[in-house]
C-alpha cells in the first residue's frame, strides 16, 4: 500500500473542526438537558405506584427504545410540521429529538438507580415524617445517583456521539462539518480519524472523572 | 387510670394479597407502659409494628393514636378512606420507629442522620438541630463518633445512632422493630442499655423482640403472638412464670432452652 497520509491539510483547516465542535457541545447540552430533565420525571412515574402515571412513562421508554433514532429524528425534523404545523429550526430539532430519545434511557437509569436502594431508606424518611418529595430529594435520590453516575456516563458519551445523526439535518456539527471537508480536500481518512480523535478529547475527561467519583464514594462506605 | 391509651388497636386486620397476616387484634397501649411484643418468626409482630405508624396499610379495624385514627379518615357517611399524606405524615413524627436493620443514611455522618428529621420535619434551625443531635449522641454514649459515616461503625454504634435520630423527633412513642436482632452477641447489651434507660425515663415503648430477659425485665406487660392473633396479653411474670396459654408455654420451652 502507498498510501500517502496528509496530515497538513487537516491542521490546515482546523478552523473547521473549532466550529464543529461548538455546535456539537451545544446540541450536546441542551439533549442532555431535555434528557435529564424528562428522564428524571419518566423514571419517577415509571416507579410509581399508581398505575395512571405508571403506563405512560412505561409506554413513552418502550417507543422510543424500540424505533431507530433516525426515524425519530426525521420524524420530528420533516412530519411534525405537516401534522402540527410547528416547525422547528434544525438545530432545535436535532436537540429536542436526541433529548427525547435520550430520556428514555435515562429514565431507566433513574428507575434502576432508586430501585437499587433499600426498601428501608425509604421506610426510615417516613418513620422521621417525610413526605415523598422530601424522602425522594434527601434520602432516596442522593445515594441512587451515586450508583447511576457509571451508567450515566455512559449514557451521555452515547448521546454526545449520537449529535452526529444531527448531520442529516443539515446541522454543522463535527460529522457534517467534516464531510463538507472531504469534499473540498478528498482526504477522507484523516479527517474521519481527526473527527474522532477530538469525540475521545471530548468524551474521555467524563469517563476519567466518572472513575474518580466512584472511587471515592466507594471508600467512604 | 382516667387517661386515654396512647395507642388503641380495634379488630385490626392485615393481609398480603391472599395471605391473611393480623387477624384482628384488639389491645391498648397507655403513656408511659413498655409492651413487649414476643412470638415465633412469621406470628405477624413486625407487620403490626408497621401497622402502627402506617408503614403498612391495614385492611380493617382501627389503630388510634392519641385518639387519632392512623392512615384512614371517615367521609361523610362514616366510611373510611385513605388519609392525606399531610395528616399521616405528622402522626409519623409522634412515632420514632427503629429498625432490625438500622436503616441509617449511608451518606450522612452520624449527627447529619439524627439531625435530618428535626431540620427537614420540623424545620428547626440548624443550630437548634445540632444542640439536640449532640444532646441525644451524648446520651447513647456517641458523641467521639458525630462526625463517622455509618458504615465506620460497629452495629450497636448504628443502632444507638438510629436510637438518637428516633428520639430526636421528640416522640410520644417509641416503636423498636426486633431492635437487637442483627446485632453480634457481644454487641447487643449496649443497646438493650439505652432502651432501659428510655423505659426508665418514662417513654412509651412497643418493642418486638426476641430477648427474652429486656421482656421479662423492662417491659411492664407482655404480649405473645402467633399466626396473627394474640394468645396472650399480661405481665411478665404471668407470660414467663404462669402462661395461660399452652400455644405460650410451648413457644416459651423453644426459646429459653
Amino acid at each position: 500500500m502507498d498510501y500517502i497520509w496528509q496530515w497538513n491539510q487537516i491542521w490546515d483547516y482546523r478552523q473547521v473542526f473549532v466550529r464543529g465542535v461548538q455546535v456539537t457541545v451545544i446540541l450536546t447540552c441542551w439533549a442532555l438537558l431535555i434528557g435529564m430533565a424528562l428522564g428524571l420525571l419518566l423514571g419517577l412515574m415509571r416507579s410509581s405506584r399508581l398505575l395512571a402515571l405508571r403506563v405512560p412513562a412505561a409506554v413513552y421508554i418502550d417507543v422510543f427504545r424500540a424505533t431507530p433514532i433516525l426515524v425519530q429524528l426525521v420524524w420530528i425534523y420533516y412530519a411534525l410540521p405537516i401534522i402540527s404545523g410547528v416547525q422547528m429550526g434544525n438545530i432545535t430539532s436535532a436537540s429536542v429529538g436526541i433529548g427525547l430519545h435520550s430520556a428514555a434511557y435515562i429514565a431507566e437509569i433513574f428507575r434502576a438507580g432508586i430501585a437499587s436502594i433499600d426498601r428501608g431508606q425509604s421506610d426510615a424518611a417516613k418513620s422521621l415524617g417525610m413526605g415523598y418529595g422530601q424522602a425522594m430529594r434527601r434520602i432516596i435520590l442522593p445515594q441512587a445517583v451515586r450508583r447511576m453516575v457509571p451508567p450515566f456516563i455512559n449514557e451521555f458519551a452515547t448521546l454526545m456521539k449520537l449529535t452526529t445523526l444531527g448531520s442529516v439535518l443539515a446541522v454543522n456539527e463535527l460529522l457534517h462539518e467534516a464531510e463538507n471537508l472531504i469534499n473540498n480536500t478528498y482526504r477522507p481518512l484523516e479527517t474521519y480519524t481527526a473527527v474522532a480523535v477530538v469525540f475521545g478529547l471530548l468524551i474521555y475527561p467524563f469517563i476519567w472523572l466518572s472513575q474518580r467519583l466512584e472511587q471515592r464514594w466507594k471508600a467512604r462506605g | 387510670m382516667s387517661e386515654p391509651p396512647i395507642i388503641r388497636v380495634q379488630g385490626l386486620h392485615k393481609s398480603f394479597g391472599k395471605l391473611e397476616v393480623l387477624r384482628g387484634l384488639d389491645f391498648e397501649v397507655s403513656r408511659g407502659e413498655v409492651l413487649a411484643i414476643i412470638g415465633p418468626s412469621g406470628s405477624g409482630k413486625s407487620t403490626l409494628l408497621r401497622c402502627l405508624n402506617f408503614l403498612e396499610e391495614y385492611q380493617a379495624g382501627e389503630v388510634l393514636f392519641n385518639g387519632q385514627l392512623v392512615g384512614y379518615r371517615r367521609n361523610g357517611t362514616g366510611k373510611l378512606k385513605l388519609d392525606s399524606e399531610n395528616n399521616t405524615r405528622r402522626i409519623r413524627a409522634r412515632m420514632g420507629m427503629v429498625f432490625q436493620g438500622f436503616n441509617l443514611f449511608p451518606h450522612k455522618t452520624v449527627l447529619e442522620n439524627v439531625m435530618e428529621g428535626p431540620l427537614v420535619v420540623q424545620r428547626l434551625s440548624r443550630h437548634e438541630a445540632e444542640t439536640r443531635g449532640r444532646t441525644l449522641l451524648a446520651r447513647v454514649g456517641l458523641i467521639d463518633k458525630i462526625g463517622a459515616y455509618p458504615a465506620q461503625l460497629s452495629g450497636g454504634q448504628q443502632q444507638r445512632a438510629a436510637i438518637a435520630r428516633a428520639l430526636a423527633m421528640q416522640p410520644d412513642a417509641m416503636l423498636f422493630d426486633e431492635p437487637t436482632s442483627a446485632l453480634d452477641p457481644e454487641l447487643v447489651g449496649e443497646v438493650l442499655e439505652v432502651m432501659q434507660a428510655l423505659a426508665a425515663e418514662g417513654m412509651t415503648m412497643v418493642v418486638v423482640t426476641h430477648e427474652m430477659g429486656f421482656a421479662r425485665q423492662v417491659a411492664d406487660r407482655v404480649m405473645v403472638m402467633d399466626r396473627g392473633e394474640i394468645i396472650e396479653l399480661a405481665p411478665p411474670a404471668q407470660v414467663f412464670g404462669a402462661p395461660k396459654s399452652p400455644r405460650t408455654a410451648e413457644f416459651l420451652r423453644r426459646v429459653l432452652h
